[in-house]
């Protein structure tokens, strides 16, 4: 079946065509660049950019799958979680398009669209599973049953983890988005130079936290000239917080539920020393780690078309009144 | 020619059909679920003309200004339907749609759609044979700085030019004309602004069509502020 999958809940504009698990277009536009100049992510920009290129992004992933409109079976669209006027633009364009062609339309949850790029990278990959999807714009922990049967097993009760990154990069004036630029910064640097705190560490909740962390970094270095600071070691030794806690978090919900798979996604699964310490500890525990292809980490639309066909398995059809949902809980098909 | 006329930037969301100059259908509902009922509402007005979207020649979009969030809905749907049908697409300014319907009347007309706070988007119009002509550009911002330029009797037409009556009031006297109809978008009127230019065989590239804000985000105006202190 071939469908198009839609996602534009956060900053990227992004289209694809997948059919019956085979990627044949994943185009993404990333309005990085132009939030870079604000220091984070602004609503109304990234909606006013998404109405101006979400025609573009459709029509490449069509034309450059050597496909028709015509040809398209179903839509699949992330309605549910994320910003609202971004969340707007695609659900608005899901629609027409439905409409337009008489197919069905699917409502995704952001959330369970990083689930399915783990799913769609790693057609291997066992169920039940638990599922860590972190990005700049959450951090969740899922048990995945089977497809499209979840339990929502964590959260952070503050920060996404991607979104600490942001911040503390902002902080030492490297940049935005501070994901990629601190973990390349932390090759060089030393990550036992500072022992920063690992917010609800030895708690026995699987939920997270990383505004604490983010202030104590920020409290240790603030008002002290930024030339003479360790930038490299700071990177490291906060990088290495935040990845002990994703690790250990993730491997007391695996033991919780008795699984032996575990599945990494989102933006921040393409952090290298996440990768390294997730591998390590897997091995030695004998738990099974996966990863997303690169391309499918960050926000795109072939895990949007990839949740949607599981989704019509199960009959799971939207009407043309689906609306944007910005704060929807993660829920699977009853 | 047959026109589907959308528009979503105002208080009032609207679709509108028509066959030439011949209204089909029209349904206007008050916002808040721009989203949600845009397509139901396309379908509602086509079935009640008697046609299917594959009978319509032409897509007309109210581009605002107004409500950022409802134009988008309007703008996005209107674009994406051009594409899929592949049928040509003009966008249509929501204050010469307000204009339009009070193209009978020979006075200054002055649309106002509310930008809050005492802040408007306007333009002066005047009548002229079937349809109206603008006078200046669009004007953004304080109502009595708006009104200060007003010299000779006009009409106010539009949801907000009630919501400010008493400002304009108080500040024009008996030049201020008001009447009970024509403030509220109607998605024909969208089409029949359209029509002329569909007419001559002109149409907007469809998936460039974007909305006429004429605000800059509160971000980008900082933003912007800071650049030129330091």
């Amino acid at each position: 079946m071939l469908l198009l999958g839609i996602e534009t809940s956060c900053d990227e504009t992004a289209a694809a065509l997948v059919a019956d698990g085979v990627i044949l277009s994943n185009v993404i536009a990333s309005q990085i660049d132009l939030h870079a100049k604000f220091g984070g992510i602004v609503p109304e920009v990234a909606a006013r950019k998404h109405v101006e290129t979400i025609g573009y992004i459709i029509r490449e992933a069509i034309d450059s799958a050597n496909k028709t409109p015509a040809e398209i079976e179903a839509i699949a669209v992330t309605s549910k979680y994320g910003l609202v006027g971004s969340l707007l633009v695609g659900v608005a364009a899901a629609k027409s398009l439905a409409y337009t062609l008489k197919v069905p339309l699917v409502g995704i949850h952001h959330i369970e669209g990083h689930i399915f790029a783990n799913i769609l990278s790693n057609p291997k990959m066992s169920m039940p599973h638990v599922c860590l999807t972190v990005s700049g714009g959450h951090t969740m922990l899922v048990y995945v049953k089977d497809l499209c049967q979840y339990e929502v097993l964590g959260n952070t009760l503050d920060d996404a983890a991607g979104e600490a990154f942001d911040k503390i990069a902002k902080f030492l004036g490297l940049g935005f988005p501070g994901g990629p630029i601190i973990d390349k910064l932390s090759a060089q640097g030393n990550k036992k130079a500072f022992n920063f705190p690992r917010p609800l560490w030895r708690s026995r909740t699987l939920d997270l936290s990383f505004s604490g962390l983010k202030t104590a970094v920020i409290n240790m270095f603030k008002g002290k000239d930024s030339s003479t600071l360790p930038i490299a070691d700071i990177a490291a030794s906060f990088q290495e917080a935040v990845v002990n806690v994703l690790v250990s978090k993730t491997l007391q919900a695996a033991w919780q539920k008795g699984v032996s798979t575990i599945s990494v996604t989102g933006g921040v699964a393409t952090n290298r020393r996440l990768r390294e310490a997730f591998s390590e500890i897997c091995h030695q525990e004998g738990q099974q780690v996966f990863f997303p292809r690169p391309d499918l980490c960050t926000d795109n639309a072939a895990m949007v078309a990839a949740a949607g066909n599981a989704r019509l398995k199960y009959g799971n059809v939207a009407g043309l009144d689906l609306d944007a949902i910005p704060n929807a809980p993660l829920k699977g098909v009853t | 020619m047959r026109i589907l006329g959308i528009d979503t930037s105002s208080r009032f969301n609207t679709v509108g059909l028509i066959d030439g100059d011949h209204i089909l259908a029209d349904f206007t509902w008050e916002a808040g679920d721009s989203l949600q009922k845009i397509i139901l509402s396309i379908d509602l007005v086509l079935a009640s003309g008697g046609l299917t979207l594959a009978d319509v020649d032409g897509l007309a979009v109210g581009i605002g200004p107004g409500s950022w969030t409802g134009v988008r809905v309007g703008v996005t749907v209107g674009k994406i339907l051009a594409y899929a049908t592949n049928k040509p697409i003009c966008g249509v300014s929501s204050l010469d749609a307000l204009a339009y319907q009070a193209r009978d009347v020979p006075t200054l007309l002055c649309p106002l759609i509310n930008a809050g706070k005492e802040n408007v988007y306007a333009a002066f119009f005047r009548p002229r044979g079937e349809t109206v002509v603008k006078e200046g550009e669009y004007y953004v911002g304080d109502i009595k700085g708006l009104l200060k330029t007003i010299k000779e009797p006009a009409l106010f037409l539009g949801n907000a030019a009630h919501l400010y009556r008493q400002i304009i009031v108080e500040e024009l006297g008996p030049l201020a004309n008001y009447r009970g109809e024509g403030d509220v978008q109607r998605g024909s009127v969208i089409a029949l602004l359209a029509l002329p230019r569909f007419g001559r065989g002109e149409s907007d590239d469809a998936l460039s069509i974007s909305p006429l804000y004429l605000k800059e985000s509160l971000a980008q105006a900082l933003l912007a502020k800071r650049l030129t202190i330091s």
